[in-house]
């Protein structure tokens, strides 16, 4: 992967909290609570407006329990499980995220299609993990600030999974970033990480999610503020890697990492 | 069992047969799984008296205290069962099937083998961990009810031949016999190819997918646990629209990727009509505007060959007494006549006195609940015609000698569907 851009190069960050963005948002949102999209579905914007969509396959590893199925259902404004159940096989979940492109100023719609599989099933059943990689735009790596082992074990997934597909974006994620009582994994560790990997690398808490007034509810709006921060840089990453791709950009020398 | 932490709520206890070790224990009050509900003693000796039974060549199955019935369940000699439930409401046979079907939820999401075969216990009871969630589904209050007919929960669509046409033609592309369109856990529409298959993996896939959380698309491996419980099948399932899933059941091909958007779009887009019609099929069963007589507060119909059933509580939308009330009136209803009047399978007539018994045996049987508010004065009837099995809840201004026809006429107008 080549040196990755400089956060808010590519795509204008907080844009969304703008009155243009908000606008925008309003199709991924009803009444405030976040809209979920069948497969048949996709969100509608005024007739007038023609925006091109952008769709990524994104595959979310990591250990068991550090948050994978939580994350993404974060992400997709969904109820996150208060009970961990692990993951049965495979599941995907779609997630729209208009942003606008610097350069241009021109919206996109990205539709990041996350992938995330338990991880006893990727070790029982052959055909997941190829059918988890094959043709993946992005790997999110994921481990939790409060689980050790699931820090240091990022270097061999970094080699199982994205080992052959060096030119596929990698980010690092680090979950329940919210409990730094217990947090197992000091700054300096995180330093010597960046510094050796050279991945990007977003904090993400795992608190719940706020709700509506009538207390059922999630707070869609809410929701989305909490990780807008994640689906900016996923969009940023991924629309930098396409422009590279095509030749658009002039590609810097790959860092080797270590 | 006085004991106040349990409460009411319903207990499951699974234990190795040949060692008595726990594997797990469930409970309908969910919470907390740090917190034990059971103490272990009991659970050693509600496990302990049943293995002295077997020992002296026994078998114990249930047993009743002052407030809780226990059942008791063995399988392939390597897993047992215990539930305990509070009295009201409740039955042996209600529990006896509950025992089937969680034990079903195990091998399909674990595999025959790996509980008939227990090497490393550890190992197993972190492999169950899966199927805790479905297992959970049935202790708790279901919308559904095949847990207890053992009939798959189905609805009737208002356009029932398109979408089946879509459907014969999708799962040829698709590359498998096995496809259905399922809503909030029932079955809309279905291949022959799924409509044939057994019990209990009928009824497991589409409780199983209405009980999972929701997301696009699945690919998960699943075990029949009638039609192949030991080699694994895949149950690819894709959101078409909320709630709306299209399930395949396959062998290793397709990929989930190759059911990509342009395949989706090509059957499916062009029905979006129709099948948003479907949505609001899940708790009403029956399409709108379908006649039904406004005296009828729930519905149950069940064909005993086909092993389908049509269950609603809302067939109009009002209020009083609740949706949750009714289920359990029907179902408990469907308990009663099911273990005291009506035998469980229809069967034909196999010598002449047989025939002389079958026209002995009841056709048709109500009761009037006579005490507490709102339930006074409801009406519960229940009509068999062949192998259909027609159970009614009406409202208290239904005169009660017209019961038999409104009950024969709606029968007849159900017949066509189911």
């Amino acid at each position: 992967m080549a040196r990755p851009p400089a956060p808010g190069s590519v795509i204008v960050p907080d844009w969304h909290e703008s009155a243009e963005g908000k606008e925008y948002l309003a199709c991924i949102l009803r009444k405030n609570r976040r809209r979920v999209f069948g497969l048949l579905e996709r969100p509608v914007l005024p007739p007038s407006v023609v925006i091109d969509t952008a769709s990524y396959k994104i595959f979310v590893s990591g250990k068991s329990g550090v948050g994978k199925t939580a994350l993404v259902a974060k992400l997709a404004g969904l109820e996150v499980p208060v009970v961990h159940h692990e993951t049965t096989g495979i599941q995907t979940t779609v997630v729209f995220w208009p942003a606008k492109l610097q350069a241009s100023d021109r919206v996109v719609m990205f539709r990041f299609e996350f992938w995330d599989c338990g991880e006893s099933a990727l070790k029982k059943f052959d055909h997941m993990l190829p059918a988890c990689k094959e043709n993946a735009d992005a790997f999110l790596f994921l481990f939790s600030f409060t689980d050790r082992a699931s820090f240091e074990d990022l270097p061999g997934q970094l080699a199982r999974v994205a080992g052959e597909a060096p030119s596929v974006v990698k980010m690092v994620i680090g979950s329940k970033f919210d409990q730094y009582m217990h947090t197992d994994v000091p700054e300096r560790d995180l330093t010597a990480f960046r510094q050796a990997w050279e991945l990007p690398l977003l904090r993400v808490k795992s608190v719940p999610g706020r709700r509506l007034a009538d207390g059922r509810m999630l707070d869609g709006r809410a929701g989305l503020a909490d990780i807008a921060h994640v689906l900016n840089g996923l969009a940023e990453h991924l629309w930098y890697q396409d422009q590279v791709a095509a030749g658009l950009l002039p590609s810097p020398q790959e860092n080797a990492p270590g | 069992m006085g004991d106040e932490r349990s409460g009411s709520a319903v207990h499951l206890l699974c234990l190795a047969a040949s060692s008595g070790v726990p594997l797990f224990c469930r409970s309908s009050r969910g919470g907390n799984p740090a917190r034990p509900q059971l103490p272990f003693s009991v659970i050693g000796s509600l496990n302990g008296v049943h293995m002295f039974g077997q020992n002296l060549e026994a078998q114990l199955s249930s047993a009743r205290t002052e407030d809780t019935i226990v059942v008791w369940k063995s399988f392939h000699d390597s897993i047992t069962l215990i539930v305990l439930s509070p009295e009201e409401g409740t039955s042996e046979l209600r529990l006896e099937r509950l025992l089937q079907m969680v034990f079903g939820a195990m091998v399909l999401l674990v595999g025959l083998e790996e509980l008939t075969n227990i090497r490393n216990v550890e190992r197993l009871k972190k492999e169950l961990r899966a199927s805790y969630r479905l297992i959970d589904s049935f202790l708790g209050d279901s919308e559904l009810i095949g847990d207890l007919t053992q009939c798959v929960d189905c609805v009737i669509p208002p356009e029932g031949s398109l979408l089946q046409e879509a459907l014969s033609g999708f799962a040829e592309a698709a590359g498998t016999a096995f496809v259905s369109l399922v809503v909030s856990g029932r079955v809309v529409a279905a291949t022959e190819g799924w409509w044939r298959l057994g019990t209990p993996e009928a009824v497991l896939l589409p409780w199983l997918v209405g009980s999972l959380p929701p997301q696009a698309a699945r690919d998960y491996p699943v075990y029949l646990p009638h039609g192949s419980p030991t080699v694994p099948h895949r149950l690819l399932t894709l959101t078409l629209l909320p709630s709306l899933e299209l399930c395949l059941l396959c062998g290793p091909r397709p990929a989930l990727r190759q059911l990509d958007p342009q395949l989706l779009e090509r059957w499916w887009q062009p029905l979006l009509g129709p099948l948003r019609t479907c949505l609001p099929l899940g708790p009403r069963a029956l399409p709108d505007g379908f006649p039904l007589h406004t005296d009828i507060l729930g519905l149950l119909l069940l064909h005993l060959e086909l092993k389908r059933c049509l269950f609603t509580v809302e067939p109009f939308g009002d209020k009083e007494p609740s949706p949750e009330q009714r289920r359990r009136l029907l179902r408990n209803f469907y308990t009663l006549v099911t273990t005291t009047h009506f035998p469980p399978e229809p069967g034909l007539p196999e010598k002449a006195e047989d025939a002389v018994h079958q026209a002995q045996l009841p056709r048709a049987c109500y009761l009037v609940l006579r005490h507490g508010e709102p339930r006074r004065g409801l009406r519960l009837m229940v009509l068999q015609l062949g192998p259909r099995q027609l159970l009614l809840l009406l409202a208290p201004q239904s005169p009660t000698h017209g019961l038999r026809s409104l009950a024969t006429h709606t029968l007849h107008a159900l017949t066509p569907l189911l």
